[in-house]
């Protein structure tokens, strides 16, 4: 029998899911034909944090296939659905494959040497009128570490100017200042392995099962094998998440501060901590409050830490009884009572999970901070299975944005440009003159782009994300983009979007496997991948496009490579050795399928501050959060209060509207949504709404409604049957559809510590369109 | 034409009737069980986004809790 060489792809794919699904493979043999031809190699994933480990099958100078690594510990061979968007991001139809150069309303096409010749007098220019600060970089949490650090360089240590940020502001900027503040190191003490190895699970308005789908799956697979498993999600909507949790806990917006406050209330009133923990490892603090929320431009602000007694901070837990947090969030009190049982209960291995919905908040160091208060009064904490977990949502939010530090006030390894020695040891690095890095931070992210509309920068370039449709508030940084008065603006993507339509030059990218790149994940896991097919037509890396402005503006010397990603790396490693932020020689990442920092002595570190995982936790110690060594290697207890949300639905603007993510697309759309026409699965974005608002209403189910808050309005069609199901008083409004512009309704309030906007909350009405 | 290779799981002992399910959906075989109840089966359509479409079906098919993707080609695209 003839055997189609269709039949040989189907049983090779079949195949590989029943090896994935821990069965028998099936005919290996046929498998094998169908691959004839196709070289293999790995990458982590290209879109979320989770950083899953896929093959990139080459045949012919084109990727045609992926699988999920069987190798990989982080996905065991599965992948979430975006695997598909995989195939789809290198090959879009309307690539970006030359450069462009704005004449009059028209993008001409021009080569490289005339493009960076007009970008670098760009800079040349209104560095010699306006100074350093008036120039700026924007990246992302998915530029590659190498591109990340590069920017970094020139920026701060070349050009002389603090005025680089990511995107990851927007996305996880709070879980670094709840880091930091409680911990005095950022990013995770736990793993992934937790999902497997714990049997409790609260979740934070994360709807993980859209979002994070093979990190909940592995939570799942864990839940089947063991019953006595028990996954919590406390949310503001009812999602997918929600239906496969065992409780789903209704709150409303704002309130998780008051409910952890009240969790911890019950917890001391009930003396379910652990005290000897508290003890050993933990000091208490309180800062200011009253803080602010940042809607004025240059907002500042700095908090003022003093410390207090265990006793002290028990009377600040006195005004949050189960009874006034359930006034204010609209749980019973019993289920209070209950969640503080559980997250106590000393037979349980507790852990907590959230994402966007702490970090986008106002108020959103504050609640990063307080979910470790629980955990450090239960001392379930730096054990495996029992962690709390801040998940990412871009690949390298950590490696790059974190870990490289491409924020304004921050360097490599956790270092701050306000501190002198901490530049004094970047400058040595990078072989810079001392006093070359300005000791003061300049904008946050959205300060950046207030500049911008202001007129103080005047020349940006965007690498790697789309601000001009992400930002909140968007009309105002929208129009501010295009005033003129020697504004310039420089796009740097694979494809066109809502930010190259503000562009003054567009410059085609490489993406993912057409260059070679690291990325690190949320469980401080590093994954390198080599370059596998060439970028489509005079498209170029990021890293490239870098180097060769800073050649231009005399600063070619910062970068003196040959194997650039290789000596580069090597360099930037210098930074984290013997900080307890150490990554491996390069070459070993050629190698694993990632490595969890800190690295030491070619091993890798499961859990962080735990004795015999941890080799900077000596023998006896236990547990000892030895970064924060200003309180003596322990952890600190925050005392911080419920203060509301700066814009609350009142009678003008009766809902609250939360804007976030789905399953079939990623962030701003613009490599899943790629072929517009056949968006059929999501295809535009809809407006969530509870069927009992609609009916006050009059609306129907797929009827058009318009959208307005104080900043702007849309018109998109109401889902009252949808996946996410929106509370009452509530809607959703995913942000991915650029014919959508959601966040033109966003407020761009921001958490004063970590100047995260908070794209959760703001008031609307809704009518009918 | 796309190949996709994907693994279902499923309710606890519902791997038969979900099997049923989703086998009646055009562009979906399903090839056999695992020893644990996930459900391989493989995807068909004439485009990525078509392969995407049905695999968001699946997602709401009853008793679905999870579907991931092993394994991806799409060399004829």
């Amino acid at each position: 029998m003839e055997v189609s060489r269709r039949d040989f792809l189907k049983a090779t794919a079949a195949a590989a899911a029943f090896a994935a699904a821990g069965g028998a493979v099936l005919k290996p043999k046929l498998a094998e034909a169908a691959e004839g031809g196709i070289k293999w190699g790995k990458a982590p994933c290209r879109f979320c944090g989770t950083g899953c480990g896929v093959l990139v099958g080459v045949k012919d100078g084109k990727v045609v296939a992926t699988k999920g690594d069987p190798a990989a510990p982080v996905n065991k061979g599965l992948n979430c659905i975006k695997g598909y968007f995989l195939a789809k991001i290198l090959y879009g139809k309307d690539r970006l494959t030359k450069p462009l150069i704005r004449k009059g309303n028209k993008m001409v096409e021009a080569s490289w040497d005339e493009a960076m010749t007009l970008i670098a007098g760009k800079f040349k220019e209104s560095i010699e009128k306006h100074g350093p600060d008036s120039v700026a970089i924007y990246g992302s949490g998915q530029w590659t570490v190498f591109e990340g650090y590069a920017a970094s360089k020139l920026f701060k240590g070349g050009i002389g100017t603090n005025n680089i940020e990511p995107n990851a502001r927007l996305c996880m900027a709070s879980a670094v200042t709840g880091f930091m503040t409680t911990f005095a190191s950022d990013e995770p003490m736990g793993v992934y392995d937790d999902l497997d190895l714990g049997d409790t699970y609260f979740l934070w308005g994360a709807n993980m099962a859209e979002c994070h789908p093979v990190l909940f799956s592995r939570m799942i697979d864990n839940r089947l094998k063991n019953p006595k498993v028990k996954i919590i999600d406390f949310g503001t909507r009812r999602t997918r998440t929600s239906q496969m949790a065992d409780t789903y806990i209704r709150f409303n917006p704002q309130t998780d501060l008051a409910l952890l406050n009240a969790i911890a209330h019950v917890i001391v009133k009930e003396k379910l901590y652990d005290e000897k923990f508290i003890q050993s490892h933990v000091v208490f603090k309180k800062g200011k409050t009253n803080i602010g929320y940042g809607l004025e431009d240059k907002f500042k602000f700095v908090d003022e830490p003093k410390p207090m007694t265990f006793d002290e901070y028990k009377d600040f837990l006195k005004t949050y009884t189960p009874e006034y947090a359930s006034k204010l969030s609209g749980v019973p009190t019993a289920t209070i009572v209950e969640m503080a049982r559980l997250y106590a209960d000393k037979n349980r291995k507790v852990n907590s999970l959230w994402t966007m919905g702490f970090n986008q908040h106002t108020r959103g160091t504050w609640v990063n901070n307080l979910v470790y208060n629980v955990h450090l009064l239960t001392g379930k904490i730096c054990r495996p299975g029992e962690n709390p977990m801040s998940l990412t949502g871009q690949p390298s939010a950590c490696g790059t944005a974190r870990e490289v530090g491409t924020f304004t006030h921050r360097l490599p390894a956790d270092m701050v440009v306000t501190d002198p020695e901490h530049r004094a040891k970047a400058e040595k690095i990078w072989g810079i003159p001392a006093g070359k890095i300005p000791a003061k931070p300049t904008y946050n992210a959205t300060e950046m782009f207030r500049a911008l509309d202001r007129g103080d920068i005047k020349v940006i370039w965007t690498q790697v994300t789309n601000p001009f449709q992400s930002l909140p508030n968007l009309n105002r940084y929208r129009k501010g983009a295009r005033k003129g008065d020697g504004r310039f603006v420089i796009v740097s993507d694979m494809y066109p979007t809502k930010s190259t339509e503000v562009a003054d030059v567009i410059l085609p990218s490489a993406s993912w496997v057409e260059k070679e790149g690291v990325f690190g994940n949320a469980e401080r896991r590093t994954q390198q991948w080599f370059k596998m097919v060439d970028p489509p037509g005079e498209a170029k890396n990021d890293l490239w496009q870098t180097i060769e402005l800073a050649k231009r503006l005399g600063h070619g010397n910062l970068f003196p490579y040959k194997y650039v990603e290789k000596e580069m790396w090597e360099e930037y490693r210098k930074f984290g050795e013997g900080q307890g932020k150490d990554m491996a020689p390069y070459e070993a990442y050629a190698k694993a399928r990632g490595l969890r920092w800190p690295v030491v002595n070619g091993k890798e570190t499961l859990y962080r501050y735990a004795e015999g995982h941890d080799p900077y936790v000596k023998k006896g110690e236990g547990i000892k959060f030895y970064k924060n060594k200003k309180d003596g290697g322990k952890a600190v207890i925050w005392a911080r209060p419920y203060e509301p949300a700066p814009e609350v639905p009142d009678k003008s603007y009766p809902f609250w509207l939360c804007t976030g993510r789905v399953l079939e697309h990623w962030h701003t759309g613009t490599m899943t949504g790629r072929v517009p026409e056949l968006k059929r699965a999501y295809p535009a974005a809809v407006c969530e709404m509870h069927p009992d608002d609609a009916k006050k209403l009059g609306i129907k189910n797929l009827q058009k409604v318009k959208v307005s808050s104080r900043r702007g309005t849309i018109i998109l069609p109401v889902d009252l049957n949808g996946r996410g199901k929106a509370e009452k008083g509530n809607i959703f409004v995913a942000f991915f559809d650029e014919n959508k512009l959601i966040n033109e309704l966003c407020i761009d309030a921001y958490c004063p510590i970590s100047g995260e906007p908070d794209y959760k909350k703001c008031a609307v009405k809704v009518e009918k369109a | 034409m796309p190949v996709s290779g994907i693994v279902v799981r499923c309710l606890d002992g519902c791997a038969d009737a979900v099997s049923a399910r989703i086998a009646a959906i055009d562009g979906v075989e399903v090839h056999g069980v695992s020893p644990d109840g996930q459900i391989v089966a493989v995807i068909e359509a004439d485009t990525v986004q078509g392969e995407v479409d049905l695999v968001s079906h699946l997602h709401d098919v009853e008793d679905v809790v999870t579907v991931r993707l092993a394994y991806h080609n799409f060399e004829d695209i």
